[in-house]
């Protein structure tokens, strides 16, 4: 390796990498401007519902509970611990994983200058991740909590000293999950496992802490905490180092702790970061170019099946194939197996926030809308994968052309399979909010007509929307694929499936909830009284079973000729 | 076994006319060399016949069955070897020769008697079980071929088939060429190999810019064979006299720059005794091919010599 290093090379390498995550923005169609106009401002609003639960917690915590210290610990372990796992994605994606290694070691530039160029990359990601969670964390903390304009400028400099450690965390920590990723690389059931307990998991906190918001902003003069759960709070921020240290810095002094104590802390925090800075400098500085060079000779390690020859049906060997390829891809069993999986966990949780926001607000009867808006949701969002059953296929589509079996054959596997799962799904999450909601305990919030018919309507709109997402990719599919032929990014397809299936949700859900309340009237003649959900369902499913037909329509008629035109 | 008649295709927001007018016809037990520059078309005329893509002219037949009006049938005796032998991936080896043979309806018996062949054949056993995204270029294009025979297609199709082997594997596939070809099934290939070309096809055709302007026989006719070089280049419209003397002669001691005069050897000579199978490029005789593929234990070798039917007539309602 050379040791010299060109700051000339760091530059280059540095704008190709900028270049390589942001484009160029050189030649961008309209169209294109617009898509990254839409996807900029879901950004924000995504970003602007976070403050906003951030602004209630610190609400819920400094106003209410009066136990603004403890909340100032929680909010720097959650940064701090957010940031550092944001990080250690960043570094094993840019510096060990990315598929650039390969070329960029082609080009007579060093290890140490690809190095520099991509840590650079890594390290203003890093800070710009810092600054948008620790900015609103401190500020609505300084707003809620009336803090003194001194307050702002030590949150200055907690914030510089805060930036270096999760990403000097980051850097020591991407070798063991590189080499763990490894491990665990062929073992495709055992990962699927563990992403569907991940995604239950997070799904669970996520709803827990949304539900705490909820209930608070409907009932501010509710008790929040009980006695014990406060204890646990205090518990937890007097012994959560070194966290405690941020908060002992940014807001120790006034709230009853010593100037000692904010010296000590910001001398633990300055010590701690150095030693891990140095650390982490020589762990990555001395590994890396060889770790880029396993990765780059063990990219292609893959596992070995010894099964005998076996002859099975046409129809269920493409079944076979469309099946393994999916589960034996992380990104597709992510997307795809373990959502379909973690649905019914997932809906469970939904329904049973909105059912009690509902109750309280409106009334028991929106429970059964709001189950079939939330079954329907949660199943647009596993249907939506197959609005990339085509474009998956890569560069081996030419496959699809040249076997002797009918296109039609070849799109109904696959039908099959999404349907196969997405109904799946579907009767899982309808036996999960049976349990919950229909029972004598749960006061009967789901009638057996009810949880019948949900189940058929979301049954058929799933079959739909399956149909209409594979037809959708008949239509345009995308064969940007990379590595072993997996999918660079969502299509557009996966969009436009996803806010379909939305729009009817929110369609069919709303129709069943407000016809709970209003009856239906056409002219003079009421088509649904108050009370008569035989009819809702009836409409329901009549419409389900038309849109049904025209997506099975849609996917099937002209097919051949449709397909035959697909040129990779 | 093929007949394409007067194929036209023209790519959607193009204005080119990428093959235009080519008719040709393919006779059993020959084999036939696709010959043409980067971009005359031979890569869009083996898609449009494979059924990869449609076409706005003409038809094409396989074994009597037009691949537009009964495609299933058409492909049913075809075998295709891209020439980016690209696969699935994520499969090993055994399940894609395995999905492709359920695809063709090839017996349990019939699949493991013809897989292991193959791998004797090409030397792949050892990654078999293994999965082909560990697979080199050249045993992509191994897996390729095999899946490609694993129903044993009447029409055998290869685009660039050579591209990434090694030559004793380049060697297998032209013996088995040969094979397959006897057995009174046909070979059609596209390649820029004219040495090989010249070697192993009964027949060449050469299109240029989308036309075919050449279809000649080789096989018997060693005036075709002598001049398939010269008559490439100036049909294709490439051909400068100094340019081509100088493609001719650039195999002789005072043309090679890279060497002293003194250590270059004169090519070997179709009589010298052949040694070794990265040799045959450029100089070895066929029969040396032969000889190399009869010395395999495993090779269950046919005639290479074997004449396609000289008389054929496009085959007989009964055939077709």
């Amino acid at each position: 390796m050379n040791d010299k290093i060109s700051w000339l090379s760091v530059k280059s390498l540095l704008r190709l990498e900028m270049r390589a995550r942001f484009g160029s923005g050189v030649d961008m169609t309209p169209k294109a401007k617009v898509g990254k106009a839409l996807s900029m401002l879901f950004t924000l609003a995504i970003y602007a519902i976070l403050v906003t639960g951030i602004y209630y917690l610190a609400e819920m915590f400094v106003r209410r509970s009066h136990m603004p210290f403890e909340f100032l610990v929680m909010a720097m372990t959650f940064t701090v611990c957010v940031t550092t796992l944001v990080a250690i994605g960043n570094v094993v994606k840019n510096l060990y994983l990315s598929g650039d290694n390969e070329l960029l070691l082609r080009f007579p530039v060093s290890g140490k200058e690809i190095l520099l160029s991509k840590s650079l990359y890594c390290m203003v990601h890093n800070i710009v991740i810092n600054l948008l969670i620790l900015i609103p964390v401190c500020v609505i903390y300084g707003v809620v909590s009336s803090a003194p304009v001194g307050y702002y400028f030590v949150m200055l400099a907690v914030m510089v000293l805060a930036a270096p450690l999760p990403y000097a965390i980051a850097n020591l920590l991407a070798i063991p999950v590189m080499m763990l990723m490894n491990l665990v690389k062929n073992q495709f059931l055992l990962v699927l496992i563990l992403l569907i307990a991940a995604i239950c998991a997070g799904f669970i906190l996520y709803m827990t802490a949304l539900s705490g918001v909820l209930e608070y902003m409907r009932d501010e003069s509710a008790s929040l905490f009980s006695p014990t759960v406060m204890e646990k709070f205090r518990n937890f921020a007097g012994a959560a180092y070194p966290f405690k240290w941020y908060a002992l810095l940014l807001g120790g002094w006034f709230s009853g702790y010593s100037s000692l104590d904010a010296g000590l802390s910001f001398l633990y925090l300055f010590l701690i970061t150095a030693a891990l800075s140095v650390a982490a400098y020589f762990v990555t500085t001395r590994n890396y170019y060889k770790i880029i060079l396993v990765g780059v000779e063990t990219e292609k390690v893959s596992f070995q099946k010894k099964i005998p020859n076996i002859k099975r049906s046409v129809f269920g060997t493409l079944l076979n194939r469309e099946f393994f390829l999916i589960l034996r891809s992380f990104n597709y069993s992510f997307q795809y197996l373990a959502m379909a999986v973690a649905a019914p966990v997932m809906v469970y949780y939904c329904n049973d926030l909105a059912a009690t926001m509902g109750q309280n607000t409106v009334g028991a009867a929106i429970v059964p809308g709001l189950t079939l808006l939330v079954i329907i949701i949660f199943s647009a969002i596993i249907v939506s994968f197959a609005s990339t059953s085509i474009s998956r296929e890569g560069n081996a589509f030419y496959h699809t052309k040249i076997i002797p079996v009918s296109y039609s054959t070849q799109i109904l596997a696959k039908l099959v399979l999404y349907g196969a799962v997405g109904t799946a799904s579907v009767v899982l999450s309808t036996i999960v909010v049976a349990a919950a909601f229909g029972t004598d305990a749960a006061g009967n919030l789901l009638t057996d007509l009810d949880i019948g018919c949900i189940f058929i309507i979301s049954e058929m709109i799933t079959l739909a929307l399956t149909c209409l997402a594979i037809a959708s990719d008949v239509k345009s599919p995308t064969f940007n694929v990379v590595g072993d032929g997996e999918m660079v990014s969502a299509s557009k397809n996966m969009i436009i499936s996803l806010i379909v299936g939305i729009l009817v949700a929110a369609v069919f859900g709303m129709f069943t909830m407000v016809f709970s309340f209003v009856p239906l009237q056409v002219g003079s003649t009421v088509v649904i009284p108050i009370g008569e959900s035989n009819n809702i369902y009836a409409i329901l499913c009549g419409v389900s079973a038309v849109i049904l037909a025209a997506s099975v329509a849609a996917l099937f008629v002209n097919l051949d000729k449709r397909y035959q035109k697909i040129a990779p | 076994m093929l007949k394409v008649t007067n194929l036209k295709k023209v790519y959607p927001k193009s204005d080119r006319v990428a093959v235009d007018d080519i008719s040709f016809e393919l006779r059993p037990g020959e084999i036939f060399g696709f010959l043409g520059q980067n971009g005359a078309g031979k890569s869009t005329t083996i898609k449009c016949l494979t059924g990869i893509l449609p076409f706005d002219g003409g038809s094409i037949e396989v074994c009597g069955y037009d691949i537009q009006k009964e495609p299933i049938k058409a492909k049913m005796n075809m075998g295709y070897v891209p020439d980016n032998h690209s696969v699935y991936e994520k499969l090993t080896g055994r399940e894609y020769v395995n999905y492709v043979a359920d695809l063709y309806r090839v017996s349990k018996q019939d699949r493991t008697e013809r897989l292991e062949r193959y791998l004797d054949l090409f030397k792949l056993r050892f990654a078999i079980d293994k999965q082909i995204k560990a697979y080199s270029h050249g045993m992509k294009q191994k897996i390729c071929i095999i899946a490609a025979l694993i129903h044993e297609p009447r029409l055998w199709v290869l685009d660039e088939p050579m591209m990434g082997l090694d030559p004793q594997s380049t060697a297998e596939i032209i013996a088995y060429m040969r094979e397959h070809c006897a057995k009174g099934n046909t070979v059609f290939f596209s390649s820029h190999n004219l040495d090989l070309v010249k070697r192993l096809c009964h027949r060449v055709a050469i299109i240029n810019d989308g036309h075919l302007i050449d279809c000649f026989d080789l096989a018997g006719n060693e005036e075709n064979k002598a001049n398939l070089e010269e008559r490439f280049f100036k049909i294709t419209g490439t051909y400068e006299k100094r340019l081509f003397e100088d493609y001719v002669a650039q195999e002789q001691a005072e043309m090679r720059p890279d060497m002293p005069v003194e250590s270059v050897e004169e090519p070997v000579k179709q009589s010298d005794t052949y040694t070794d199978a990265n040799d045959y490029y450029g100089y070895a005789a066929p029969e040396q091919f032969d000889t190399y593929a009869g010395n395999n234990e495993n090779y269950d070798y046919a005639a290479p010599e074997q004449p396609y039917d000289q008389n054929y007539d496009g085959g007989t309602e009964d055939e077709q």
